[in-house]
């Protein structure tokens, strides 16, 4: 195991390239010279397959059919008869190298025939292979420069990301690159191959006549000058536009990230007049591309016709002077009809050659040298020895935006590991130095060390282990909260996920080579050992105990109950899950509480459930069983209308439609109570309204649309919720008595619904759910907050606290973590760098979020979580740094330490006059 | 018991007597109508006040919170309504309420209430009137006493 670790990390090359070669050419040529060569050597080797195959078509009819080859009253002809004939120009001979075999008409037909066949299959399996070679090779060379720019992206400096538009770099990326792609496979074996036919024949005129031959070379000597000439305005709107579409999509991401402003300042009409502005600038490009393009055709087109009337009119007249052999004249314009199409195709390729190179420059262009950071081995293996001992900063000096000077010359030494509270003086300075000691700023003069150790040479892999930073935006990825928290565990893996053998290999010998790393996601990348957890249970463990700490607890819990379990995954949780769901019902029993949730009956109907529901009695996997749609599931309805429930569905559709028209008239569309309550969407209000008329009308029977609009109401009803007096005894029953029916026919039409089972757990449903396994009753007051009471105990009782909890791990934080509060955003953010155990937390703003007293008594926590840590954490003024074992402070570009004369009591007692200035002042 | 029988009873309230029947209709839809067993609280003095109750079926008692313990100042019986003074005027509960035998109220939560009187002008007419007329009723009170 521990070799193939190390054989990835050779394998890898650092990580992609340094910078992209500046000439496409070369880029290609670097990275595909094997495969290019080869490709190339199969394309020549097929030409003769491809030549004979040409030739015997001619064979065949006139030696075979019309029988030249029997003309002399032969009655055999040789078949395969190998010989080559040198040409007159080298002294005419001929080289027996086979004489054939003897054969008969019939024969010779037959032998030429599968002789033609056979080349029709080797030419096809030539270009088989060939297309598959060259697409392989540019999907290679495409995989390589995506990883490559890719890599550059995270080595943009953080300046230049203040210029460089997110949206724009992944389209260039994933679209622009796109192109360049489909032309590596042809970048050096068309020009190759074309070249190789146009000069052939080329050469062959030559040999006819030398001056219609230069003629000929003349004439495509000026298509080669004028018309890449004439392009090159072209290339120019192609740079236009290649680079009007990527601010495009730069311009709608930017939109939509600001959507809310959007909505607020009611710019809608602005928005739209700046997109239709950009869509008829792009227009107009293309315009003028297509235009000019097809301009450059025609010429191209007409040049290559004008050599024709050259060899007419001039070889004519060469020929009835008597000076040229008219035979010869033949030979050269039937020769000359062989060069046009590869020059037309070299030309076309020349011209998508630029537009590629013009597409690589934009791309390397953004990806420019300056904007990069330099190319760190984050891999490499440093010592890593912890961050304490005496930090001293020397001349530190940083400017600020406009020349400025935020820290001028400023000294300090504090021993660590300590706690550090960086006041603020109002300005930026706290801020900038919390950076600077996090390593998120390198923008400064002068000098930090630790110890022995300068803070900027310290290895990215030390430093990404030991020191932690949360700032004001906890950037959270789309994930699970799990994924988010031990994102900083993730170095580098340390042991191989299982793997098939065969495709392991095949992926790791693509990934060498194309330069994109070994390393497979599903690896074990979470370094348990380093945080002191035996496995994922125990690091799960870690997590909670960490985001209970910091007050995240009770949330967890919530999504936990929210969350969802996989009863085959984890078989012993969902026992005793439904063991949980027995003794509950048993608690509410004995303590006067059964009124208070209405258990799932298999025989009975739940009053406190919807009518889709109990006719379910289960839960919708797929969305065709969801809210509406079931209304209009072809299975689910003919299950009703077989337990002929339809029509009285389709009755109770009625009145609630007569209803909620009458009560929710005249309130406005869009407004809260209608999302709330009503059945009927405003917008939908007046169809209803037509509905109902129509039916009042007594129009005839009501539509099949109309009675599954209708139907979809009733589905969503709850007796004892919305008390319109619909359901009576009779009816529920009868929607019991269809629970079998529905069941059946869905069970027969797949998975779509996960039915109730009183001693299993129900995948679909919630924990909660599956915990009460029933309905909390409307009408009792006061329910919810009693059941979730009873849940917590029977929870805890039954020591599921901790698995409930794990499932909360799960739920999922959405874009950018806005499926959470900012108040969990920031406690995800913090636990995430309190996982790793740093040696240095530096902390600015991630508190923000949280009220005063919250902030507080966090800070209390995180002072205590690292006990032996050091933590720096930037205050707006000194009221609750009395915590601290020190505070720096900033005046006048000076650093000044004060150091906590008797430490404060870890506790609320917060004094701030306990400080006292002592000789930490250098200056 | 259905909506048709809620409305009758909100019909009953003096401070809803001459709001629109739909509009009745539609407060009673929004509300939910809870059960509490006897003894039990719809709310206590001093909580935060987030909906108003009018009873249906049952009584209830109106308890102030004095030092020597609890003593009740009045009871409710069917169709009174209760609770609306705070969520008007979005102050804590003044006194707690109690279900004195097993008591079914409807509960008009506070933001849907105020939403609705946000969006009907009538109804808070109608609202305003009834605060009115107390207010009179209250002084001709103080009056009443102060002259005896």
């Amino acid at each position: 195991m521990l070799q193939i670790v190390k054989r990835v990390s050779r394998g890898n090359e650092g990580g992609g390239a340094a910078l992209m070669e500046k000439s496409l050419f070369r880029y290609i040529w670097t990275h595909s010279r094997r495969d290019q060569l080869i490709v190339c050597a199969v394309v020549l080797a097929s030409l003769p397959f491809y030549f004979m195959s040409l030739d015997l078509p001619r064979q065949i009819v006139n030696q075979a059919i019309q029988g030249e080859a029997f003309r002399d009253g032969n009655a055999t002809a040789p078949f395969l008869h190998l010989k080559f004939d040198w040409p007159a120009w080298l002294g005419s001979g001929t080289v027996e190298i086979f004489e054939g075999f003897e054969v008969g008409r019939v024969g010779l037909l037959m032998g030429l025939s599968f002789l033609f066949l056979f080349f029709v299959v080797v030419n096809g399996a030539f270009k088989y292979w060939i297309n598959v070679a060259k697409g392989v090779l540019g999907e290679r060379m495409l995989r390589r420069m995506r990883f490559d720019l890719f890599s550059m992206v995270l080595r943009f400096t953080p300046e230049a990301l203040r210029s460089v538009k997110s949206s724009e770099t992944a389209t260039i990326i994933k679209d622009e690159v796109e192109p360049i792609g489909g032309f590596i496979g042809d970048a050096f074996i068309t020009p190759v191959f074309l070249g190789l036919q146009a000069t052939t024949a080329l050469v062959f005129i030559m040999v006819q006549n030398v001056w219609l031959g230069l003629i000929a070379l003349a004439v495509i000597a000026v298509q080669f000058t004028i018309i890449p000439r004439l392009r090159r305005e072209l290339l120019r709107l192609g740079k236009q536009r290649q680079l009007a579409s990527r601010q495009l999509a730069g311009r709608i991401a930017e939109v939509l990230d600001g959507i809310e402003v959007v909505h607020v300042h009611n710019a809608y009409d602005w928005e739209r007049a700046e997109i239709g502005h950009r869509l008829f600038n792009l227009f107009t490009i293309r315009l003028k591309i297509y235009n000019r393009k097809f301009f450059v055709k025609s010429l191209n087109n007409f040049l290559a016709q004008l050599t024709p009337f050259f060899f007419y009119a001039i070889g004519g007249y060469f020929a009835l002077r008597g000076t040229l052999d008219i035979g010869q004249l033949v030979a050269v314009i039937a020769a000359y009809r062989e060069l046009p199409p590869p020059l037309k195709e070299l030309i076309d390729w020349d011209q998508q050659r630029l537009d590629v190179q013009v597409k690589y420059d934009q791309v390397t262009q953004h990806f420019a040298e300056e904007r990069l950071a330099p190319l760190l081995d984050a891999r490499q293996e440093a010592e890593d020895v912890p961050l304490v001992g005496p930090m001293v900063g020397e001349d530190i000096r940083v400017a600020g935006p406009h020349g400025d000077m935020i820290i001028e010359g400023g000294a300090f030494a504090i021993d660590l590991p300590a706690k550090v509270a960086l006041i603020s003086n109002g300005g930026a300075a706290a801020t900038t130095m919390a950076r600077i000691i996090a390593r998120r700023s390198t923008e400064f003069h002068g000098q930090i060390r630790i110890g022995d150790r300068d803070l900027l040479q310290i290895p990215a892999s030390v430093a990404g282990r030991r020191i932690a930073y949360a700032g004001v935006d906890p950037i959270l990825f789309p994930g699970s909260i799990r994924d988010n928290l031990v994102y900083g565990l993730r170095a580098k893996p340390l042991r191989r996920a299982a793997e098939d053998r065969r495709e392991m290999d095949r992926r790791i010998a693509e990934a060498i080579r194309t330069g994109n790393p070994l390393e497979h996601i599903s690896d074990q990348w979470v370094d348990y050992e380093r945080i002191g957890a035996r496995d994922e249970n125990d690091l799960d463990r870690i997590l909670i105990d960490l985001l209970d700490r910091v007050g995240m607890g009770d949330t967890i819990y919530l999504f936990g109950l929210g969350g969802r379990i996989d009863p085959e995954r984890d078989r012993d949780l969902a026992e005793r899950v439904v063991e949980a769901r027995r003794r509950l019902r048993e608690t509410f029993q004995t303590n006067g509480m059964a009124d208070l949730v209405e258990p799932f009956d298999p025989t009975r109907y739940n009053s406190q459930a919807t009518i889709a529901e109990n006719l379910l009695f289960g839960v919708a996997v797929s969305d065709e069983f969801r809210g509406r749609n079931l209304a209009e599931n072809a299975q689910f309805r003919s299950a009703t209308d077989r337990s002929g429930l339809t029509d009285d569905l389709v009755q109770m559709g009625l009145e609630i439609a007569q209803t909620m028209t009458e009560i929710f008239e005249g309130l406005p569309p869009g407004h809260s109570l209608f999302e709330q309550f009503s059945f009927i969407g405003a917008e939908e209000l007046t169809e209803f309204e037509a509905i109902l008329r129509r039916h009042a009308r007594g129009e005839g029977r009501l539509t099949q649309e109309d009675r599954t609009r209708l139907l979809a109401l009733p589905l969503a009803y709850i007796e004892t919720r919305h008390r319109l007096g619909l359901l009576d005894r009779r009816l529920m029953s009868r929607v019991v008595e269809a629970r079998g029916l529905v069941r059946e026919v869905l069970e027969n039409s797949g998975d779509g619904v996960e039915f109730y089972d009183p001693d299993r757990v129900c995948a679909a449903a919630p924990l909660r759910d599956n915990l009460l396994f029933g309905r909390i009753s409307h009408q009792v007051a006061n329910a919810r907050v009693r059941v979730a009471e009873a849940v917590a105990a029977i929870v805890r009782e039954l020591d599921l606290l901790t698995d409930v909890e794990r499932i909360g791990l799960d739920h999922q934080v959405g874009t950018a973590g806005r499926l959470l509060s900012p108040q969990e955003r920031a406690s995800v953010n913090l636990v995430r760098c309190l996982v790793k155990r740093p040696d240095i937390m530096v902390i600015d703003g991630a508190l923000a979020p949280f009220d005063e007293a919250q902030a507080q008594q966090l800070m209390e926590v995180l002072i205590g979580l690292l006990d032996r840590q050091s933590l720096f954490m930037v205050l707006p003024n000194d009221r609750q740094a009395g915590a601290f074992d020190a505070q720096m402070r900033f005046r006048d570009g000076q650093i000044i330490i004060n150091e906590t004369a008797q430490r404060t009591p870890r506790s609320r007692q917060v004094e701030p006059g306990g400080a006292q200035t002592t000789a930490g002042e250098v200056a | 018991m259905t909506l048709e029988t809620e409305v009758q009873s909100l019909r009953q309230v003096p401070m809803f007597r001459d709001v629109d029947p739909a509009r009745l209709k539609l407060l009673a839809f929004t509300s939910e109508r809870v059960q509490f067993a006897g003894g039990q609280r719809f709310f206590s003095q001093g909580d935060p006040s987030d909906a108003a109750y009018v009873i249906l079926e049952g009584r209830a008692s109106v308890l102030l919170h004095t030092p020597g313990g609890d003593i009740q100042v009045a009871e409710l019986g069917s169709n009174a309504l209760v609770g609306e003074m705070g969520i008007l005027s979005d102050t804590p509960r003044s006194a707690t309420i109690m279900a004195a035998e097993p008591t079914t109220a409807l509960r008009i939560d506070k933001r849907v209430f105020l939403e609705l009187l946000a969006q009907f002008p009538q109804m808070s007419l109608a609202i305003m009137r009834e605060l009115a007329k107390r207010l009179e009723r209250t002084n001709a009170q103080l009056v009443a006493q102060s002259s005896s």
